[in-house]
This record gives C-alpha cells, structure tokens and sequence, in this order.
C-alpha cells in the first residue's frame, strides 16, 4: 500500500529524513513514533507530495506521491486540524465530499453517518469558531472519512481530545482497522499505540531505528515506551 | 473513489474561493461603500457647469463624469482585487483549507486555477456592479445606451486579473501587506509613467521636445522604455475609457498587460508546485 525507497530530505544543511525505507501493506495498522523532530511529519508530507524529497521515491498503492492520483484512496488527518471558523462542521464535511467529486445526495449520506461515528450529532450545525480543539479533532477526522478511503493517514489522531473522546477514537480506528482499512498512524501516545497498532517504525534524527511488529519490537517485560526511550536515547 | 474531474474541481474551488471572500465582513463593509459612493455621483449629473463662460450641455456633461467615473471605478476595483487576494492564501493556510485541499486527489495548478477564477469572478462582479450604476446613470442623462461601455468593461477586467496573478504570487514570497503594497506602487507607477508618455504625446509635449536640451528629450525618451516595459495597466484603462468617448489611444497596453497576465501565470504555477505545503 505504501512503499518508500530510501528517502531523504533535507532543508538546506539539514538532513531531516536520512535514507528511510520501509512498507505498510493493505490493512494493517501501522505506527510511525520518534521524538518532536525525528521527521514523521516531513514522511507524512511527503506520502501527500506538500512537500518534495531531495532522494528516493514514495509511493502509494503503486502510484508515485508525485502523481495527484496516489491520494485518490486516502484520508488525511492533519497534526493540528483546522477548520474554516464561518464554516459549520457539517458545511465542512459537505466542503470535503464536493471536492472528491461526490454526489450532493451521496455527500449528504455519508455526512449523516460520519457525523454519528464521530460522536457529534447535534453540533454539526454550529459554527467551528464555538468547536473546542477536540471538537475539531472529531470534525477533521470525519473529513478524513469521507469518501471511504483505503488508507487513513492520522498525524497524532487524540491530541487534544479527553480520555473518553480518546477511548472512542480508538474504538473507531480499530473498527475502521476490521473493515479492512489501511491506517498509518503518527503518535506520541505509546500506550495507546501499543494496544491497537499491529506494526511501528521507530525513527529518530530522521533515521529508520526499527520497523517490526509490535509483538518483536517488545521484548519480555517491557513496554512500547521502554523500549522506544531505549532506541532513542541509545 | 474516481479521481474527480479537472473541469468540475476547477469550478468548485473556484467557488469556494468566492463565498469565502463575500462571506468576510470587509468585503460586504467594502461593497457598500463603493456602491453608495457610486450612487452620489447621480447629483454629479443634474449640475450645471461652465466652461470659458459656456453652458455644457447635458451630453457633454453625462459622457466627461461618465468617463472620470469609469476610470475611478476601474482604479477602485485594482485597489479591491489586491486587497482581496492579498491574504487569500495565508488564510488558505492558517484555516487548513489548503491542506485539506491538497491532501485530495487535486493537482496544484488545479487549486491555483480554481482560486484565481474565484477572486477574478468577484472581483468583475464588484466592478460590474459599480460601472452598471454609473451606465444607468449616463444612459438616462443622454437618453441613449453608451454600448461601449461592456467592452470597456471587459477590457478593465484583464487589469483585475493582472492584479490578482502578481499579487498571489508576490503572496507567496512576501508578507501579505507588502505584496499588496507592491501592487500599488506597480499601479502608481504605471500611472504616473502614462501621464508622462501622455504629454509627450502631446502638442504641447512635442513642442518641447523639439526645442529642449537633449537632457529633456533623453528623460521622455527613457520614461518611455518603461512605458514599454512597465505593466501598462493604467494604460489599457486609458483605452477602455477611450472606448466610452472618441477613441483614438493605442491598444499596446493592452497587449502588454495580457503578456504580463501569461508571464505572471506561469510563473505563479511554477512557484506554486515547489512550494512545501505546511
């Protein structure tokens, strides 16, 4: 689903991602982690073609980032969503659907059910400027749904969110995960990443440390957390 | 999911940048206070005025203020364009609209295209407004419809999009408020560089030249490669007002603010697709 060979960006004299190569097939859950600074967001960035790599290739479902068709299947949730403050969330939504071409009547259907899934019946007519972050968290994440993606690429999807609108987000990805999903996640919250993620890279300085499965990055006795300050500090 | 098609995704971000620009309080504040002004101008029209101890007619009258309106309207609507799109972009930016936008199956020079049609659209609409008051009004002072003044129209509509294309990319490198400052001191320019190649145009110019000092001829002769070479647009709005009196101005203004407008486009979509999207 996702392919990168040995990517690197840098910004002048930085190097911000090194060589980096690895895959995310179809369905799984993946995690990308790293402290503030390792260059998920420039992977991410990159994965959307905003920005552009100085070596390598990215690539999704076969198709160059480079083309405006590799985003064809996916949904993006950005690290600090924002939404236009004269627009409501449901405007917003309807916004997203006419832009990947959906139909007013399918648009609205998908709305419907999308506003439900993300817990926010009823204040979907409101302006954003009332929405509080987490509200807008939900909002942006029902964007990222509309027109049901293949693949969902969160950039630090419960950030703002209180641990019961976290408990429900988590629930949705992994439903999300069942129906077969492909979800890339990019997250600070190691707990959470361990208990829904079947696969993580550890990047930092913008070099690839590990990429397994959960189950082979933890080793007897120890959490995703250990062995993350293990890699980073080490 | 189809990738949507390139006409209809044009035409909706197009859209969208239009309701989003008439949806800003200063657009409606902006709008009314031009239309109003407009509207005083009537009482312009039912003085009388003399000139070397003649009575203008009423004709004269109607078509010189219809004239200084017109040129007024069109200055005015530049202002509006580059007030406009100055921060479009920025906003476009800092609400996520661009991302959103970019992170769909949407080329770049789709959003660009689509973003520029909107702002070009309202910014016509604006002017088209404000020149139809003033078209209503010279039409019932002389009794007769001045039909010129759609071409003139549509001949001002290309300074607007001349506007809008330099100040979306100047956007692009510069804060907002000196990209559209920028755009006024191209516009102040372009005026005063007209005024001069005017003049010397001029009887009273060319007598001048004749008898001046070389030093003189020499000063017409380099405003006048940048009267060339400037962006003429006060140049094409001599033209289009032309059109609404006796004619006579030359159309090269015209066709050098048209190679600016394909000079500024492609420009702006070449800076446009190495710009890292935040």
């Amino acid at each position: 689903m996702i392919e990168l060979q040995t990517v690197t960006k840098r910004y002048g004299s930085l190097t911000a991602v090194d060589r980096i190569s690895f895959s995310v097939g179809q369905g799984e859950y993946f995690a990308l982690l790293g402290p503030n600074g390792a260059g998920k967001t420039t992977i991410v960035k990159m994965l959307l073609d905003f920005t552009r790599p100085t070596a390598g290739t990215l690539s999704v479902n076969g198709i160059s980032s480079k083309e405006p068709a590799c985003r064809a299947n996916v949904g993006y949730l950005a690290e600090n969503p924002r939404i236009p403050p004269n627009l409501t969330g449901w405007q917003y939504l309807q916004r997203c659907a006419k832009l990947l071409g959906i139909q007013r009547s399918e648009a609205i259907d998908q709305s419907g059910k999308i506003v439900e899934l993300i817990g926010m019946k009823g204040r979907e007519h409101t302006k954003a400027s009332t929405y509080s972050r987490g509200m807008i968290q939900r909002f942006g994440l029902g964007a990222a749904l509309i027109g049901n993606p293949k693949l969902l690429i969160l950039d630090e999807p419960v950030s703002g969110l209180d641990p019961i609108g976290i408990r429900e987000i988590r629930q949705l990805l992994e439903s999300l995960k069942q129906q077969g999903m492909t979800i890339l996640l990019n997250s600070h919250l190691l707990s959470e990443v361990e208990k829904i993620c079947d696969t993580a890279a550890i990047i930092n300085n913008g070099k690839l440390l590990v990429k397994d499965s959960i189950s082979s990055i933890i080793k007897d006795g120890e959490t995703l957390e250990d062995v993350f300050v293990r890699l980073v500090k080490g | 999911m189809e990738t949507p098609k390139t006409n209809s995704i044009v035409l909706t971000i197009a859209k969208y940048a239009f309701v989003d620009e008439v949806r800003q309080k200063s657009m409606i504040v902006l709008f009314i206070l031009s239309t109003l002004s407009v509207l005083l101008l009537r009482q312009c029209y039912k003085g009388d005025y003399m000139v070397n101890g003649q009575a203008l007619s009423a004709d004269a009258i109607a078509l010189t203020l219809s004239k200084v309106a017109f040129h007024v309207i069109a200055a005015g609507a530049m202002f509006i364009a580059a007030l406009l799109t100055m921060r479009v972009y920025k906003r476009d930016r800092d609400e996520g609209t661009l991302s959103c936008i970019l992170a769909k199956p949407i080329d770049r020079w789709q959003y660009i295209t689509g973003k520029i049609l909107g702002l070009w659209a309202l910014s016509m609409l604006f002017m088209f407004i404000l020149h139809s008051i003033v078209f209503f009004i010279s039409s019932l002072s002389m009794k007769t419809l001045v039909s010129a003044y759609l071409i003139a129209f549509l001949i001002c509509s290309l300074n607007l999009l001349f506007v809008i294309l330099a100040v979306f990319l100047l956007s692009l490198m510069l804060p907002d408020i000196a990209a559209f400052l920028c755009a006024v001191v191209i516009g102040i320019v372009s005026l005063t560089v007209n005024g001069i190649y005017s003049f010397s145009q001029s009887q009273m110019g060319q007598a001048m030249m004749q008898q001046s000092t070389e030093q003189v001829s020499s000063g017409l002769t380099w405003w006048k490669a940048i009267y060339y070479s400037w962006p003429n647009v006060f140049g094409t709005q001599y033209l289009a007002t032309s059109l609404i009196g006796n004619g006579g101005v030359p159309i090269y203004p015209l066709i050098n603010v048209l190679l600016y407008c394909l000079i500024l486009g492609v420009l702006l979509f070449v800076r446009f697709r190495h710009e890292d999207i935040v």
